[in-house]
């Protein structure tokens, strides 16, 4: 290997948030931050957020980077908004009177899905001969109303046959990109495995054009290096991998925040919260490694056989809009808002009027008029707007309005009498409130923008409150401080948080209160977390304030928390597995055992004896996963090999190559 | 193992349909900087793409600059003698080597009924890979590959003076009973005269219009 040290080892990472794209340039080998870059990020197209990053991050040497590596919530928020492509999905060999008494068929996230007679059973031995036919019959029928195919054949992982011969059919009558549940899972959920091999299909074209997009936008800087992704378990794979299993890309972003949070400050048992704009989500470092979840990632509802990260994530971030709810309670997000500081920084008059708002007396301010829609941006002109839309946009391009305004102009009571879905969507139009970052200014903590704008918004709602100003932020710090602590309990113990007023918990909300607020004159309530917080993200330091303080521990803000979840996507390592199954050859009626099959991805052998089976099955897996991790970036890669027992005589050797990712130059 | 980057290989299919579809002309100029912007690639991976396309016989890198290739009277002439060789091997491998599988799909694909000229085209090629698939040789694939771009650019420049759908499709059925019944010679007869038959309808049209320079 290369041990001779360039003098510079330049990397870029980039981090897609919700709200916030950020850039860090590091020096790899000291950890050292040279520049970092924040852009707001751009749902519509994130691709257009990255290429502002890697355009305008401070560099003297474009042609020094060495490795871009970006971690992004593309593949989940193209599921969440049905962003990604029309898919029909085989299922061989499955039982449709199973799915549907389980109503199991919303599961497999696309509503083209059709049964074809085939499968294997436990043993890899075919159970119903393949249809080939009627699978060819029905790809003719559905192949100009989808963009790409998923197949899953019952117990593939055991027996991949049926799904390659469907996918060779299938390539010869079409050509739309195909998935095999095999290549994605060998865990023998059949339902999971249809839905990773399905939304894997829908995600395809959605990763390879952020790919071409990506690669132009580092071309255009002059910079040519190796391009990495971040799974949702942190560790990575080149653009070429990625292209190829986009849903292992779902949960990246949290993932890579939560191992740049450990590989800034060091520590190896921590609990990770990242405050974003719109999420604060929440990782688990245990021996200096990102706890996987057991069971796959699960995403918008749809339950996978993706690994990754064990996360937890509440709508609650510096910019969550707060509302009141019930007429008096204050309620913080899930919805994000740009702040109103941010807002008037940019519109002089929006400062003007929430100014003469607060000292308005009669009638007097309702917090309703605290939301003002704005346009985001120019109005695309190839647009086809609806006449609602367009009397919308009319009444924005004389700057933003409070809603209120806007639905009265338009003869409406409530923004639910119209549908402006698109508008938002497409970010032509935003809304802007109250947020946890108005507060901050008005505390003087974080004031980059008009301070006076938040002074004049908050002192609106306190007055409808009837509260000082001080009390309204006494109760909203409070409410930050009990929605993190319930998500912290919830997430490591993995109960459910009572509702408020649910009588039969009465003792567990009395707990959680008292702890929260003491209150009992002889009672004290402590909980102590034993690990430390670390937090990350801009708004991180004052929001875990609290938090920390509830949990009796100490709160890490490494360097660069503010970035940390950039970092993080070129902190992780290559990694590679694979895995080969050996189970028994059974006689007729399943008597004996006359040899064992020893099944790798893409093929099946039989060896007489289980020692020379399980020998051949370590070797194969070794070499697989070597020369895998090799293709996907790693330098050097290590190689270890675990074998476990699966079931009656049954066993699965898992090779896993590991190594940092390889550098360019 | 996929040897191309995400971006070379898309560009490269981009490119492909493009020019065997004779939307880019042949002669025509091609500019690195204005296909990248066009497209929405970098340049890297355009330039690489026109590397494969180099090797597929489809651009021409004269010592300056690079061009979609010629297309000459003389090139088809060539063409369609490897390919009447060729696909006549494939269709007596297939008789000999076809499976189960192949013979579904095969079947399948002569049922298909194309909307148009166009569509009759695409149908008929996959038709003509399929029969090389069940060849079962790869070599033989690839080639047959390689010669399908080629035959494409010349079929689409007769194009707009043909019409000859019905005796194609015949062949089709009788290429596929003969492979079924593992007749060799039969599927060779029956292919031979199916792409002599193309091409002469081909080059009839290209020379009576006068499509191509004749060298």
């Amino acid at each position: 290997m290369n041990n001779k040290k360039p003098p510079k080892t330049l990397v870029l990472g980039i981090d897609t948030g919700g709200t916030y794209t950020d850039g860090v340039l590091l020096e790899y080998n000291t950890h050292r931050i040279i520049a970092t870059h924040k852009c707001l990020t751009t749902k519509r197209d994130f691709s257009i957020g990255i290429e502002n990053v890697i355009k305008e991050i401070e560099l003297e040497d474009p042609s020094a980077i060495q490795m871009v590596s970006i971690s992004t919530t593309l593949a989940t928020n193209a599921i969440a908004e049905g962003k990604g492509k029309r898919v029909a999905l085989f299922l061989i060999g499955y039982d449709p009177d199973l799915i549907d008494s389980f109503d199991m068929g919303k599961r497999f996230a696309t509503p083209h899905y059709y049964y074809i007679d085939g499968g294997h059973d436990l043993h890899g031995q075919e159970k119903t001969p393949l249809d080939l036919q009627e699978l060819l019959k029905i790809t003719k029928s559905v192949k100009n109303k989808v963009d790409a195919i998923a197949v899953s054949s019952y117990f593939s992982p055991r027996n991949p046959d049926h799904e390659i011969r469907a996918q060779n059919a299938i390539a010869s009558v079409c050509e739309l990109p195909i998935v095999l549940g095999h290549q994605l899972s060998t865990s023998l959920g059949s339902v999971e495995r249809a839905t990773t091999a399905s939304l894997n299909a829908s995600l395809l074209a959605v990763l390879q054009e952020f790919i071409i997009a990506v690669r132009r936008a580092m071309e255009n800087r002059g910079i040519s290096a190796p391009l990495m992704v971040v799974r949702g378990d942190g560790t990575l794979m080149n653009d070429e991998f990625a292209a190829q299993s986009p849903v292992e890309t779902i949960h990246s972003g949290p993932a890579a925040s939560a191992i740049g949070g450990r590989f800034l400050s060091g520590e190896d048992q921590a609990l990770v919260l990242d405050v974003g704009g719109t999420t604060t989500d929440l990782a688990l470092i245990k021996n200096g490694k990102v706890t996987v979840s057991e069971t796959g990632a699960s995403v918008s509802g749809y339950q996978t056989a993706v690994k990754a990260a064990n996360l937890f994530s509440i709508g609650l971030g510096g910019d969550s809009h707060i509302t009141l709810e019930r007429g008096y309670e204050i309620a913080i997000g899930p919805e994000r808002v740009v702040p109103l500081a941010y807002l008037a920084h940019l519109h002089q008059n929006v400062r003007e009027r929430l100014k003469a708002l607060a000292k308005r007396g009669w009638p007097s301010p309702n917090p309703r008029e605290l939301e003002y829609w704005f346009l985001q941006r120019e109005v695309p002109a190839s647009n086809a707007f609806t006449a609602r839309e367009q009397q919308v946009l009319e009444i924005l391009k004389s700057g933003p309005k409070p809603a209120t305004e806007v639905l009265k102009s338009l003869g409406l009571l409530d923004p639910s009498q119209i549908d402006l879905s698109n508008l938002w969507r497409e970010e032509i139009t935003g809304k802007s409130g109250l947020t946890p970052t108005d507060i901050l200014h008005v505390e003087g903590k974080h004031t980059p923008w008009d301070e006076k704008a938040s002074q004049a918004a908050l002192s609106v709602f306190s007055h409808y409150l009837n509260w000082e100003p001080d009390k309204f932020r006494r109760v909203f710090w409070e409410s930050v401080a009990e929605k993190i602590t319930k998500a912290v309990i919830h997430f490591l113990t993995e109960k459910d948080i009572p509702a408020k007023n649910e009588p039969n918990q009465a003792l567990a909300n009395w707990f959680l209160k008292n702890t929260l607020l003491p209150g009992h004159d002889q009672l004290e309530t402590q909980i102590k977390l034993t690990i430390p917080l670390i937090g990350i993200g801009a708004p991180a330091e004052v929001m875990l304030e609290k938090t920390a303080q509830v949990f009796n521990t100490k709160l890490i803000l490494p360097p660069h928390y503010q970035v940390a979840n950039a970092a993080g996507a070129v902190a992780g390592s290559v990694m590679v597995t694979e895995e080969i199954l050996i189970y028994p050859h059974l006689s007729a009626g399943n008597v004996d055992v006359i040899g064992y099959y020893l099944q790798a991805r893409d093929g099946r052998e039989e060896i007489e004896e289980l020692e020379d089976a399980l020998n051949k099955a370590r070797k194969i897996a070794g070499e697989n996963a070597l020369s895998a991790a090799l293709r996907s970036g790693a330098d050097n890669p290590q190689v270890d090999i675990e074998m476990i027992q699966d079931g009656m005589d049954s066993y699965r050797i898992k090779a896993r190559a590991v190594g940092k990712p390889r550098l360019e130059g | 193992m996929k040897m191309n980057k995400v971006d070379t290989e898309k560009a490269y299919h981009l490119l492909w349909e493009r020019i065997t579809s004779l939307e880019l002309e042949p002669g025509e100029i091609l500019d690195i900087a204005a296909l990248a912007d066009e497209l929405g690639f970098s340049q890297t991976s355009i330039r690489e793409a026109l590397r494969l396309l180099i090797h597929d016989h489809l651009v021409e890198a004269p010592p300056r600059g690079l061009y979609v290739a010629g297309l000459k009277f003389s090139d088809l002439e060539k063409i369609s003698t490897v390919r009447l060789n060729l696909e006549t091997l494939a269709a007596q491998q297939a008789a000999r080597h076809a499976t189960k599988d192949d013979l579904v799909i095969l079947q399948m694909l002569c049922e298909e009924i194309a909307q148009d000229t166009r569509e009759l085209f695409t149908l008929d090629q996959r038709f003509h890979q399929a029969i090389a698939q069940a060849a079962h040789n790869n070599y033989l694939a690839d080639t047959l590959q390689q010669l399908y771009g080629l035959s494409k650019r010349l079929w689409f420049l007769a194009l707009p003076y043909l019409d000859f759908l019905p005796s194609a499709v015949k062949s089709h059925v009788n290429l596929v009973e003969a492979i079924r019944h593992q007749d060799e010679t039969l599927s060779m007869e029956i292919m031979q005269k199916h792409i002599e038959e193309f091409y002469l309808k081909i080059k009839d049209v290209i020379q009576e219009k006068e499509l191509v320079e004749k060298k």
